[in-house]
């Protein structure tokens, strides 16, 4: 019984102990880090991704890691992780930059025409989880303004209630539908970089056909469609073709 | 002349011979027969001649049997000093005609020599039909043709593919005829070979053998192929118009041979050469077509430096092979940094064994903008025909770090070149974030989650509920008797909760509600009024402005509860003074 007990002790500790492990890991890593030895400071994340936490911070610091060992794909691709987990943190965009120059390949920027780019930009504003958290806010504005309708007894007040209710309700609404594409938006969305030094795309999902163009690591492909070991992408300049989904990894699969 | 000349020959007469007999008489002596062919047609002459190193008497010819005897016996002597060695030969000549066809034996002849008889040994000669030129003399062409023999010779004769092939064009020339020069009429085009000519510089005769027989050759032409195209592949010959001093039967007055000049044209033989392809089993993807031994590099002449500073990119082959029949592979550079088109330098040089040296393209790179630049490793691949495998080389790794550069936040636009895609850079490369933040990896999404759904509806359905509660609360406030009951009732909840309790039990009830009525009046007044007797209450409850008829009442009720103790009360009495009691209570709630 006691030994039963003991374990079962042990075992509620090290659930307990769990997440200031981690933090050990992290502060450690950090040391590492400043002595310039990454491979130890990488080990260390690794290990807390290991055991099923992570964060903005600990894909950021990740991709320093390899930035600074020269890996063009690694990094860039734990960058656009943090990003996705803390859209628009600027030294993150920052050092992507840094590692989005050690790219070997230019891809020109498909050109957007302006109500698309703002379309995105309000739509991307928030997360799809962060709209929500909006939406429901306003609803619960909405709801007080429609008691202060009710109970409240001058007239002034009450229109100043219906007004500020009404303007909730609409806002929520808006919310509720920008959430909902946002997450139409990053479910069609799956960005991925190549990790292989070279690859060719060729036109076919086998490897008989013809190459049409070759890319290089740390580039960023968005992948349609999949089909077996393939998978089809498209590149920054709108071109499409197919690779062996070995030579990329998915930003979003963590 | 020139074969001859180095030996100094000194030609004496006879009488000068005649004059030192006894110089010639140590050494062997030595007495032979020479025969100028042993197989001539039977309109031709044979030559004989009879050698003999010491002077003798009484020569004997042989019988000559089958021949006719045209011209002889004519005798020859000649005496030489050499480095003060003195040397002596004496011959008889015979120019005969055969007379029959058939197998002659020329017999043996005999002379006497220092006491002493020599014979020759016999020989055969066959005598076969009539030939063309019947006169025994043969032509200078014949001569030169037997003499003058250009070969070319192969170092391999099955090459790989762009494997390098010597070609040595020799002249062999015989013993009997001298080249004076020669000029080339003829040079080949090697169709389907890339080729380069090693020029040979001063010809220097030197002795070898061909076909068995001891020839001087002189090397005239070098010439390094590489086969560009495989299968059998035909060298055409090279042809020659040589310059050759040939000797003919005539003699000068002092018995030299007198030397005639002629030209022949002679060419080497046709070649082929079976050219094998490069095997298809293990060719590495960026096979660019190398065969040879090589080494590969890639360097930068600095790996630290400054924006718009330049540094060079050098990738360098160098080794034996077909250095100037490939391309060097291209390095990838990151598309940040500008790069200017490379320069190439070779320095080659074609030995008889092939091309030796080295070939390297120069990069001239431009970094505009702060960070750092790897350049990956390219690998080059060639085919060594040694050992017939390819080999693949990669090379190093290389980063170069731009320390000091503007910010490139303007850049972009000033990017004109459409090949660079430069991103624009912050100040510096931030340093590692401090704080974890750390949460689970596993996290469902909020929007559509059930939680999302209630936290959105709840509040609306609280609308509904809340404003049915205010109405029923509007509803209550109107209904007055109610409220009076429900205050009544609260009061005595409050105050004769005891007495209540005790419903039924005479003593106890009472005692509980007079202490009740005492309590309240205690809580209300703030006076304890369990001491006071009944005017005394009376007083003060007159005094807060109290109904008269409530005042009695209240009093009346003290008083049954003193008179309770003493006298019997039914039930129901009981249950009537409690609904006194909370009635009394709330009706002085009010005016108190």
């Amino acid at each position: 019984m006691s030994i039963k007990k003991v374990i079962l002790a042990l075992g509620l500790l090290t659930v307990s102990l769990g997440y200031p492990q981690n933090e050990a890991l992290f502060s450690e890593a950090t040391e590492f880090y400043n002595k310039g030895e990454y491979t130890k400071a990488l080990e260390n994340y690794g290990k807390i991704l290991e055991n099923g936490q992570h964060s903005a911070a600990l894909y950021f610091n990740l991709g320093n890691c390899h930035y600074k060992l020269g890996a063009i794909g690694p990094s860039i691709y734990y960058y656009e992780k943090a990003l996705l987990l803390s859209p628009g943190d600027p030294e993150i965009l920052n050092n992507l930059a840094y590692a989005e120059n050690m790219r070997l390949d230019a891809v020109q920027q498909m050109p957007q025409s302006e109500l698309a780019a703002l379309y995105k930009k309000v739509v991307s504003l928030f997360t799809s989880d962060q709209w929500a958290y909006l939406a429901v806010g306003l609803v619960l504005l909405f709801v007080m303004a429609y008691m202060g309708y009710y109970f409240l007894r001058t007239a002034n007040h009450k229109r100043m209630a219906l007004v500020g209710g009404l303007f909730a309700l609409g806002l929520g609404i808006l919310c509720l539908v920008m959430a909902r594409l946002q997450l139409q938006q990053t479910k069609n969305d799956n960005p991925a970089i190549i990790f292989s030094k070279q690859v060719k795309v060729s036109s076919e999902p086998n490897t008989n056909s013809d190459v049409i163009f070759t890319l290089h690591e740390g580039t960023k492909v968005k992948v349609i469609e999949e089909l077996g070991a393939w998978e089809k992408i498209r590149i920054a300049d709108g071109q499409t073709g197919w690779l062996l989904a070995e030579n990329i990894k998915k930003i979003k699969e963590f | 002349m020139g074969i001859r000349g180095s030996n100094i020959i000194l030609f004496l007469g006879l009488a000068l011979l005649y004059g030192q007999p006894s110089l010639a008489q140590d050494g062997e002596v030595e007495f032979n027969m020479a025969l100028s062919k042993d197989q001539l047609g039977i309109n031709e002459r044979l030559r004989v001649d009879f050698n003999m190193n010491r002077d003798g008497d009484n020569f004997e010819p042989p019988s000559f049997e089958g021949f006719k005897v045209v011209m002889g016996p004519s005798q020859s002597v000649s005496s030489s000093w050499i480095n003060g060695k003195r040397s002596f030969s004496k011959s008889y000549s015979y120019v005969l005609m055969p007379t029959a066809r058939g197998n002659f034996t020329i017999g043996q002849a005999s002379i006497e020599i220092g006491g002493e008889i020599y014979k020759t040994l016999p020989k055969e000669v066959v005598v076969s039909e009539a030939v063309d030129r019947p006169n025994g003399q043969t032509t200078v062409d014949d001569v030169v043709g037997d003499n003058l023999h250009l070969v070319a010779e192969l170092s391999n004769s099955d090459p790989f593919l762009n494997e390098a092939v010597t070609v040595v064009y020799k002249l062999y020339v015989g013993p009997n005829v001298s080249v004076t020069n020669y000029r080339s009429l003829d040079n080949p085009r090697y169709t389907n070979f890339w080729s380069q000519d090693i020029p040979v510089g001063r010809h220097e005769v030197e002795n070898g053998t061909y076909q068995g027989k001891p020839y001087r050759f002189v090397v005239l032409k070098r010439v390094v192929l590489y086969p560009q195209k495989s299968g059998r592949l035909e060298l055409e010959p090279l042809s020659l118009e040589v310059f050759v001093d040939v000797p003919t039967d005539q003699r000068d007055f002092f018995g030299r041979t007198i030397y005639t000049q002629t030209t022949k044209t002679v060419s080497a033989g046709k070649r082929t050469l079976a050219v094998k392809p490069l095997p298809e089993a293990g060719k590495p993807a960026n096979f660019g077509g190398a065969v040879g031994e090589f080494d590969f590099s890639v360097s930068t002449s600095k790996q630290q430096l400054n924006a718009s500073e330049s540094l060079q990119a050098t990738v360098e082959v160098k080794g034996k092979g077909n250095l100037k029949l490939f391309q060097l592979p291209e390095p990838e550079i990151p598309s940040a940094l500008e790069v200017y088109d490379p320069e190439y330098r070779e320095n080659i040089q074609t030995l008889f064994s092939g091309m030796e040296g080295r070939i390297a393209n120069t990069y001239t790179i431009v970094p505009s903008y702060r960070g750092k630049y790897p350049i990956p490793s390219i690998s080059f691949s060639y085919f060594n025909p040694r050992t017939e495998s390819y080999v693949t080389l990669e090379s190093e790794q290389i980063d170069i770090e731009v320390l000091e550069g503007p910010l490139s936040s303007d850049a972009v636009v000033a990017g004109s070149t459409p090949n660079r895609s430069v991103v624009p850079l912050g100040q510096q490369f931030h340093f590692i974030k401090l704080k974890p933040d750390l949460r689970p990896v596993e996290s469902t999404p909020f929007f559509g989650s059930r939680t999302f759904y209630l936290m959105l509806l709840v509040p609306l359905m609280l609308i509904p509920i809340l404003i049915f509660f205010f109405k029923k609360r509007e509803a209550i406030a109107s209904d007055e008797l109610g409220n009076k009951i429900k205050r009544a009732n609260r009061l005595a909840k409050k105050y004769l909760s005891t007495a209540k309790r005790e419903l039924g039990n005479k003593e106890a009830f009472y005692v509980a509600l007079e202490k009740g009525l005492h309590n309240y009046l205690k809580a209300k007044l703030k006076i304890a009024t369990s001491e006071f007797s009944k005017e005394k209450i009376r007083d003060i409850l007159t005094e807060k402005g109290v109904d008269q008829q409530d005042r009695d009442l209240f009093i009346e009720l003290l008083t049954n509860c003193e008179m309770a103790r003493y006298s019997p009360f039914s039930e129901v009495q009981m249950q009537e003074d409690y609904e006194r009691g909370s009635e009394t209570i709330s009706k002085l709630d009010k005016q108190l």
